[in-house]
């Protein structure tokens, strides 16, 4: 049985959290060689000597045999259609290029889903200047009459592209739930930072939370945690990173809120960063600073400063 | 007790910065041939496959398992993908333990990998953190570790120079790694002096940033001999979690690590750990974190780590060596460096780990973690 928290609801919309990553992703030798190629307008392959599996495109490894470093071809540019479908965005097909043992995704352009059919011959087409990658090619378009294409050996291939650029944005919403939805709202409104007493009711947890980690529990009612504190542990930042919210130098602190049982991961502020290692340490007491900017998250603290009697 | 298990074969790659001339299936490729051809064995003699990987921000690829299973040429057999943070090669070894000692499995093989030179490592970390609580303020798990390093000076007199100490020590071990990718003795000096990330750690208390990957075979009792006349029998192995922002912890011992190894050496006969392991790996993302394990682990107790590093005892010439590889200070592609820790603890009990070989080594300690400080496991492997 679960305790029903001594809190209302609130309807707080998501929390939006945009992340962004960037890559340098390496593609391999095969890949590495379709992919420069692909300008040139030359479909690269990979043949695998002992079984004689033709991958289009090229691979390092057979996905059939298991195979690995394969000779290097050139597929033709003509194959037939082995599956389709619509999608909003246009006509997507799995096609086997003419000499490959697998199939390869890519658009078909230039018709429509009704004169679509499986084993209908198709051609590449190719995407003016500044296509990238697979994009070099447009899509494929039906072409009843072309004939039957040969792999052949690759010649005067070039060095393959071997670092492609790349980037994750990422959109997530993450709803707060009772516990945070009534902590981040009493920081926006009240800004007051509220735990929930342990099961014995002689500390708090913060964030506030339903369970005990430790116990497991439930945990008791909900109570005002005092807005100073004692830092737990310390580091001064100095190291520059991507996603990096303040530039270094800044002093990353783990602070025991009086009356909490749990540690706040926050920063220290308003020291003088020459003397960081003397000034900040387990056992300095520090307390809240708020920001004028009210957005009901933790970030409305906007450091902690020394309290300066120590008390 | 399930059946007896054992390492017959292990691989991993050469390490470095930054390989442009493979891509990350190809990197688990080259490490899985080593395996199977130190196993003596082909990828037909392998009945399951377990593929470890890191947090999936690290390299941009989600269900990696299904890439890896076809370049490696696995397709048709039973896989399953672990994923535990840093610890996620040690988690992977004891999933495969786990189907052959239960029967399920005769010989297993587990990969582990990380092409870190690929993403933004320190951001990817920090989205390891609540995102309501402690992300926006988190830097990777160094600002994390940096401050609980400090707590640990003053309570249990983990001083700088004693850190320095085990960057020296792992530093000059990696020398004579083959697969090690950085290879440059340093001073307590060099590391004292060396530019401040998140003070207290320094660039030098800090591993490099690795390309690598790692495999290991398993096999049960009965088929080892086909593949060594001396495996590394697994005595005990255990992986342990913690709970993140529990109340009253301490942070100062690794509790998930303690817990780990009270378990796993009841299992394994171990009473004096110091006496009895001939060898330990342990897997340090910081120097500082080497000195704490001294004391979860039991090779010193609580407050003595310092002592143990100045002593000498853990040098490959003591009486404890820990991380005669160079540990992570060698090389650290994260997803694969506990099974580093593995492959380098089963080689010294296997008498094959050359230029690292402790003499005689009948008994080693493999350690590993994952999670900034709460997923701790070890391994105990016998001769």
């Amino acid at each position: 049985m679960l305790a029903i928290p001594d809190t209302f609801p609130i309807d707080l919309p998501p929390f939006k959290s945009d992340l962004s990553m960037p890559y340098t992703l390496t593609p391999g030798r095969a890949a590495g060689s379709f992919l420069a190629e692909i300008g040139k307008r030359r479909i690269v392959g990979a043949r695998f000597p002992r079984s004689g599996t033709v991958v289009v495109p090229a691979q390092d490894f057979c996905p059939l045999s298991g195979e690995s470093d394969p000779e290097l071809v050139e597929a033709p540019a003509t194959g037939t259609l082995a599956a389709f479908t619509q999608t909003g965005s246009g006509l997507i097909a799995l096609i086997r290029i003419d000499g490959s043992d697998v199939d390869m995704a890519h658009r078909i352009v230039g018709a429509t889903l009704g004169e679509l059919k499986i084993g209908l011959r198709v051609a590449a087409v190719w995407s003016d200047v500044g296509a990238e990658g697979v994009l070099a090619i447009a899509g494929f378009r039906p072409a009843p009459q072309a004939p039957i294409g040969l792999i052949r050996p690759l010649e005067g291939a070039g060095k393959p592209v071997d670092v492609v650029p790349y980037k994750l944005n990422l959109h997530y919403e993450h709803a707060f739930g009772p516990y945070y939805g009534r902590l981040f709202d009493e920081i926006k409104h009240n800004r007051r930072i509220m735990g929930v007493r342990t099961p014995d009711g002689e500390g708090a947890m913060l964030p506030p939370r339903e369970i005990c980690d430790i116990t497991h529990k439930p945990t008791g009612t909900w109570v005002e945690i005092k807005q100073t504190g004692t830092v737990r542990a310390m580091s001064v930042i100095y190291l520059e990173f991507i996603g990096q919210k303040q530039p270094p130098p800044y002093i990353y602190a783990e602070i025991m809120l009086d009356g909490a049982s749990t540690r706040l991961i926050h920063n220290v502020a308003g020291v003088d960063m020459s003397r960081a290692k003397e000034l900040v340490k387990p056992g300095t007491r520090v307390r809240a600073v708020w920001r004028e900017q009210r957005t009901g998250a933790l970030d409305d603290i906007s450091h902690f400063e020394l309290i300066p009697d120590g008390k | 007790m399930g059946r007896h298990v054992g390492i017959v074969g292990v691989g991993q790659t050469h390490h470095s910065r930054r390989r442009t001339d493979v891509s990350q299936a190809g990197l688990v490729r080259e490490a899985v041939d080593r395996a199977l051809v130190d196993a003596k064995l082909t990828m037909e003699d392998i009945d399951s496959v377990v593929v470890a990987t890191g947090p999936v921000l690290f390299a941009a690829v989600n269900q990696p398992e299904k890439w890896v299973a076809d370049a490696i040429g696995a397709t048709m057999k039973p896989v399953v993908r672990i994923t535990s943070g840093g610890g996620t090669g040690l988690a992977g070894a004891l999933a495969a333990n786990y189907q052959i000692a239960g029967g399920f499995a005769d010989r297993v093989l587990v990969v582990a990998y990380d092409k870190l030179s690929e993403g933004a490592l320190q951001y990817s970390i920090s989205t390891l953190y609540d995102p309501f609580w402690g992300r926006e303020f988190a830097v990777g798990i160094m600002g994390f570790s940096a401050a609980y390093w400090r707590a640990r000076m003053d309570v249990l007199g983990h001083t700088e120079e004693a850190a320095a100490m085990v960057a020296v020590k792992n530093r000059r071990n990696a020398m004579n790694n083959p697969y090690a990718h950085v290879k440059k003795e340093v001073t307590v000096e060099d590391v004292l002096r060396s530019k401040p990330l998140a003070w207290p750690i320094k660039t030098l208390d800090v591993p490099p940033i690795s390309d690598g990957a790692a495999a290991v075979v398993l096999s049960c009792e009965e088929l080892a001999a086909k593949s060594t006349d001396r495996p590394a029998w697994i005595h005990g192995m255990g992986y342990f979690c913690e709970a993140d922002n529990a109340p009253a912890r301490s942070m100062l011992v690794s509790e998930p690590l303690a817990l780990a190894a009270r378990r796993v050496y009841r299992a394994a006969g171990i009473t004096n750990p110091r006496r009895q392991f001939d060898v330990v790996e342990v897997q340090e993302p910081y120097t500082c974190f080497e000195l704490s394990y001294y004391e979860s682990l039991g090779l010193c107790m609580p407050g003595e780590a310092a002592e143990l590093i100045r002593s000498g005892a853990t040098q490959v010439d003591g009486d404890i060596p820990v991380n005669p590889s160079g540990g992570c200070a060698g090389a650290n592609p994260i997803g694969a460096a506990a099974l580093i820790r593995l492959i380098e603890a089963a080689s010294q009990v296997m008498g094959k780990a050359a230029g690292n070989q402790i003499p005689n080594a009948k008994l080693a300690l493999a350690q590993a973690g994952g999670g900034w400080a709460n997923l701790r496991g070890i391994a105990v492997l016998g001769a």
